[in-house]
């Protein structure tokens, strides 16, 4: 490979390119196109993300500085400077995020009926009484309020929770006050509708005002001096010593509890915050100023999600989509005769994911299945897919699920389905040492009159029917025996056993996807040095693989058209000239997450389409399980080179990433609009109406006797 | 339409292997699963001479996910084998017994030629050219943990098959003791494999000439990644890789690392064997045991055809070691005519079968092999060199069966004898038979001038009447004959008489 395409400048720092991500979907918040629940909705987004951004990605960079090291990444930038650049970043988005909340949204909702009142000292007196009230009987039982004195240090105080910090000094006396704090209850809404006391009207306050109100009551001896809210982030970079770690699932739930312990990473408080009180924080969680945010508003815009929960502003949402049915399933009953009849491509959240529970459902209780095998991710809370897995098991089938516990934040939640799982008499792999297992692959086993045949499916994204809703992914069913038997291998693989001789179909990370893809591409550069059709499409979510972007660099040099579609980070720099002048990149923002990963190769005309569960990423390539299949049959072909079409097209919600590093929106000049989501929906609303065969009329074809012939 | 599953087991020298096999009536016979699990309980074997408790309990623990997995498929037969690691083992009846407690898979230990057969078997059935192959000079060699196999095919006809004892885990396990001390590891395996090709080649290769070779083994394709290479094709691939570290080999090919120790020792084995044999095309079927395993399988249930006759090779492989031994060919046919028809005839009496009948007939032709050692003591001699030749296709139980039958074709056969040799019951039984039938045919040939060319055969009321056709004096035949005819009456009941056709 050509050193000269590694040269720092050409690289984006992936924390720099993550920020712009956020602040495509931070733009959204600000589109006035966009209704205005919606908006409320990305806000929400902007801040979750935000919250996981610095609880991992910022804390390993923090742990890189402690550990001295000062290997720079590609883009040429240390640790340090790169937590810089970040927090500096991070700061004006900030900004941006309340302005936007306290400029445009709040006087939006109150025009529209909803009011959100940021201080208790608005309240009316009725409305005092009513807080009061809710305080004495609701609040009050849950709270557990803590001083630091020289008897008592300074307490735990848990990630990500939402604090109010006071000042307090005995009565009558002039003592140095005292710090003291209470958390503001989670298992209470955060939220909490008041009487307006106006028609048309509703109120709303944040409970921490609620608390502060009443404050007094929590310290009765003493004088509130002042309190805030405040809020840290700590580093929760879940590090596994596997070689160490006997049992997995032990280590994992050790390292959920030592979770609250990290270092503190950011600190959030109240604009306005007492001097003394901020030091006393500032001290405690030994944290120095670029990483203390102070916030003019409610703290922690998670809570807007809850807001976009309250009934009756339904038109100030985006009208919920019903997933349709899928075409090739419609009149059937039978998930196994229909995938028997041709290979089966599904589009979600555009199509419904219920072929895919049902897919297991059914066999779970066909009497020929002999066997399902499955990886599971991120699975949704009471999953009808575990449910269908436990009844297999129980029906006498064999059972294999892998379930990755390493799956970042859902680790409670997988602990809990494995356990269960197992109860019911599958087997139950707990992921593989030092990898995560990230493919997403289904296969189940039946015994038919004609010998085994294998059922598999193979998709973009987690079985999980929640996010299926709103995560748009594809999927493959098919009972092509050549992967079948790769699929069969993969689980042998992940039961421990010796890879196979060969692959058919599949091309398996680790150890084989990284070379696959750099075949792909280095073909495509083939084909354009010796003049024939190159074109590389690749949708997916994240680029920054530093050979891989080489490797497109090349591609691009020797003439390959190469359209990338990456939502989230990027670390290809476009238009460098001599180097990237045949590459845009798009970023699609809008309503679904963008989450399929699908790559096109021209090939000089002999096209090739593939899917899989890998971005373009280190990890994904070289630390994860994940699986890359082809989709051969022509039909299927020509449906994906529509949805990437669409796509590349979309000019309503398409960022176009620009050589300065900007992403800018797509200019329409006068062209139609077109947005690619909703373009989907309709389309799929479409085709759900469309009788499957008009050819085939509901006729009754009487059989006749045979006789005079 | 039927469908049947049959799970095929190797317990390898370096590896568990499992295949499960579908055959659908009058439709397909083909793998639809395949399990590896790496351990080398070569290893143990070749080392300390015993397999160590700790690999016996991992071995039970892959062998009962093996039953579940057959479970799975609801598989109904299978059969598992083992070979050298188990075979040499000291401790391998306990491991069988444990092995069976534990798991309930009954592991058979195959021999040698027995073991090679299958894999050959497997090749004749997973090489598609394997016919037209063979019609030339042809070599199969197989490489594997404790030895290598080399089988000699000319002109469709299996010509002889040796076993030498450097398989690629024991050179491994030898050279590992002085690798410290040299660079060149692979110099000192070549030297260790000379000697043995050495012998081979001047007493079995002599002038034949060997155009193709068919390999099989572990990783050789992935090395080549192609199922046919010219000789100088295998030369660049071997020197692209002997001066690698096992580790880069893996990596470059993309073979587990754990079983790049084994590459170079095996490359340089097939290396020698390619040079000393000056075969021009080298064909990599891919094929293991497993396949072997099911493939006879699936011919014993009649699920599939073989276009070729294995047990003419059995049959020439036995004819090459006669020719050695310098048999009197005329006789042997003769005899072949004599005996094979009685035991035809025999059969519903003796009930034995096929296979039987091909121990006969293998007895047939080495009958007269002691001869070439010791006139006096031909029976002993015989005996002798039917226990330390290798039949491909025969397990030891059968060679001792045929060396058996031929000895006591002349000697006084006794319950000492049987007791002796600590004989089956079912062994007994059929050398009594088998060496009945022969004393017959060979009497009829007394004086190995072939006068009967033909005979017919009658059995009626407790006789069997051999019709002989011949205008010969046959007073040496009929005055020899009574003694074997007692033998005969007194193991079937019935009684074989003379009769001479005239000639009009």
């Amino acid at each position: 490979m050509n050193t000269e395409f590694y040269k720092p400048e050409y690289y984006r720092n992936r924390e720099d390119s993550w920020i712009s991500f956020n602040e495509r979907v931070l733009s959204e918040a600000r589109d006035k196109n966009i209704p205005l629940f919606e908006r409320l909705k990305f806000l929400s987004i902007t801040a979750s993300n935000l919250d996981e951004f610095f609880m991992i990605r910022v804390a390993s960079l923090k742990d890189m500085v402690h550990a001295g090291y000062t290997k720079k990444d590609i883009a040429g930038m240390t640790a340090q400077a790169q937590i810089d650049l970040i927090l500096k970043r991070v700061h004006n988005m900030v900004d941006v995020q309340y302005s936007t909340y306290e400029r445009s949204l709040v006087p939006m909702l109150k025009q529209n009926g909803l009011e959100i009142l940021a201080a208790h000292e608005d309240l009316t007196e009725e409305q005092k009484k009513y807080v009061d009230r809710y305080f004495d009987e609701n609040v009050y039982p849950v709270l557990t309020p803590m001083a630091m004195d020289s008897s008592r240090p300074f307490p735990l105080i848990r990630n990500k929770t939402l604090n109010i910090g006071a000042l307090i000094s005995k009565k009558g006396s002039n003592e140095e006050p005292q710090f003291a704090t209470v958390q503001v209850p989670s298992v209470l809404s955060r939220i909490v509708e008041i009487p307006s006391g106006k028609d048309n009207v509703r109120t709303v306050i944040h409970l921490e005002q609620i608390i502060e109100r009443n404050i007094g009551k929590l310290f009765l001896n003493y004088d509130v001096v002042c309190a805030h809210p405040y809020r840290i982030m700590r580093n929760a970079d879940l590090t596994i010593e596997e070689d160490e770690a006997a049992d997995l699932l032990k280590e994992i739930q050790k390292q959920l509890k030592k979770r609250q312990w990290g270092e503190v990473i950011r600190l959030e408080v109240e604009e306005g915050m007492e001097k003394q009180l901020l030091k006393i924080l500032k001290k405690e969680f030994d944290i120095k100023n670029d990483a203390v945010f102070l916030i003019n508003g409610p703290l922690d815009l998670t809570f807007l999600m809850k807001v976009y929960g309250i009934d009756g502003f339904e038109k100030y949402k985006e009208k919920k989509y019903i997933p349709q049915p899928v075409p090739a399933l419609m009149g059937t009953e039978d998930i196994f005769e229909a995938i028997r009849k041709q290979d089966i491509l599904l589009h979600h959240p555009y199509m419904t994911f219920d072929p895919v529970v049902n897919f297991v459902k059914q066999a779970a209780k066909d009497p020929d299945v002999l066997a399902i095998k499955q990886t599971l991710y991120r699975v949704s809370g009471n999953s009808p897919i575990i449910a269908a897995l436990a009844q297999a098991a129980e029906n006498g089938k064999q059972v294999s699920v892998l379930v990755e516990l390493k799956a970042r934040f859902d680790e409670e939640n997988n602990i809990v389905w494995a356990k269960m799982l197992e109860k019911a008499g599958c087997h139950v792999i707990y992921g593989l040492l030092g990898l995560k297992t990230h493919s997403k692959i289904t296969l189940v086993v039946r015994r038919e009159a004609d010998g085994i045949r294998r059922y598999v499916h193979l998709g973009t994204g987690n079985y999980n029917d929640s996010t299926a809703k709103l995560y748009t992914d594809c999927g493959l069913l098919t009972c092509a025996e050549p992967i079948g038997e790769d699929a069969t291998a993969v689980f042998n693989m992940l039961s421990g056993y010796s890879e196979p001789k060969n692959w058919n179909k599949l091309s398996l990370a680790p150890l084989w996807l990284r070379e696959r893809f750099t075949e792909l591409i280095q073909r495509e550069t083939e084909h354009a040095r010796n003049g024939g059709e190159a074109h590389i499409i690749a949708k997916m979510n994240s680029l920054c693989d530093r050979d891989i972007i080489a490797l497109l660099y090349e591609a691009s040099v020797a003439g390959v058209k190469i359209e990338l579609i990456v939502r989230g980070i990027c670390c290809l720099k476009t238009g460098i000239l001599g180097v990237s002048e045949n590459i845009t990149v798009h970023s699609i923002v809008g309503n679904f997450l963008e989450h399929a990963r699908i790559f096109y190769f021209r090939n000089n005309g002999m096209e090739e389409y593939y899917m899989g569960s890998a971005d373009w990423m280190p990890r994904n390539l070289d630390k994860r399980v994940e699986i890359l299949f082809p989709v051969e049959d022509e039909k299927l072909k020509t449906e994906l080179g529509h949805i990437l079409q669409i796509q590349l097209d979309d000019n309503v919600k398409s960022h176009i990433l620009q050589p300065d590093g900007s992403y800018v929106k797509v200019n329409r000049r006068g062209r139609k609009r077109l947005c690619a989501q909703e373009y989907f929906c309709q389309e799929a609303v479409q085709r759900a109406k469309v009788p499957k065969d008009p050819g085939k009329d509901r006729v009754f074809i009487p059989e006749e006797s045979a006789g005079d012939e | 339409m039927a469908v049947t599953l049959f799970s095929a087991i190797n317990v390898g020298s370096y590896e568990v292997e499992m295949k499960i096999f579908q055959y659908v009536t009058r439709k397909e016979f083909r793998e639809i699963d395949h399990v590896r699990y790496r351990i080398e309980l070569g290893k143990d074997t070749y080392t300390t001479g015993k397999i160590g408790v700790a690999k016996i309990e991992e071995l039970c623990k892959v062998l009962n996910d093996f039953v579940k997995i057959m479970n799975g498929y609801k598989v109904k037969a299978y059969r598992a084998c083992a070979t050298s690691a188990v075979r040499e083992a000291e401790n391998h009846l306990l491991i069988v017994e444990y092995v069976e407690h534990m798991t309930g898979i009954h592991i058979e230990i195959l021999d040698n030629a027995e073991q090679r057969f299958l894999d050959y078997k497997s090749i004749a059935f997973g090489e598609k050219d394997f016919y037209k192959i063979i019609q030339k000079g042809t070599a199969i060699v197989e490489v594997g943990g404790g030895s290598v196999q080399v089988c000699l095919f000319d002109n469709d006809k299996l010509v002889t098959t040796q076993n030498i004892r450097i398989g690629n885990l024991r050179i491994r396990e030898k050279v590992a003791d002085f690798s410290r001390e040299t660079l060149h590891t692979e110099e000192m395996v070549e030297e260790l494999i000379n000697n043995d090709l050495e012998s081979f080649k001047k007493m079995y290769l002599k002038d034949r000439n060997i155009k193709y070779l068919i390999i099989t083994g572990d990783y050789i394709l992935e090395l080549l990644k192609r199922n046919q290479v010219t000789a100088s094709e295998f030369q660049k691939m071997y020197e692209g890789i002997i001066y690698k570290h096992p580790e880069e080999i893996a990596k470059e090919y993309g073979i587990p690392s754990e079983s790049a120790s084994l590459i170079l020792p095996s490359v340089t084995i097939y290396k020698r064997i390619i040079e000393e044999l000056e075969a021009e095309a080298i064909y990599l079927p891919g094929t293991s045991l497993s396949d072997g395993i099911a493939y006879d399988y699936a011919q014993k249930m009649r699920y599939i055809k073989p276009e070729h006759q294995f047990n003419d090779d059995i049959i020439a492989a036995a004819r090459i070691i006669a020719k050695r031994y310098q048999g009197n060919k005329g006789h042997i046919h003769n005899l072949e005519n004599l005996a094979l028809p009685i035991f035809d005839k025999m059969k519903k009496i003796s009930g034995l079968g096929e296979r039987e009948r091909l121990l006969l007939q293998i007895a047939v032709i080495l009958h007269g092999c002691g001869k070439y050692i010791n006139l006096s003591d031909a029976a002993q001699c015989s005996y002798s060199i039917i226990m330390a030749t290798e039949i491909i296709g025969l397990s030891t139980a059968e060679r001792r069966i045929i060396a058996n039958v031929v000895k006591y074709n002349t000697v006084e056969f006794t319950l000492e004898d049987v007791l002796e040799q600590q004989l089956r019951q079912e062994d007994y039984l059929v050398i009594v038979k088998l060496v009945a039938i022969l004393r017959v045919a060979n009497a009829l040939d007394r004086s190995h001038k072939q006068k009967f060319e033909q005979v017919r055969l009658t059995l009626k009321d407790a006789q069997l009447e051999i019709v002989v056709d011949t205008s010969e004096d046959i007073t040496l035949e009929k005055g020899l004959f009574p003694p074997k005819a007692d033998y005969f009456e007194e193991v079937f009941h019935i009684r074989p008489l003379i009769r001479k056709k005239r000639n009009l």
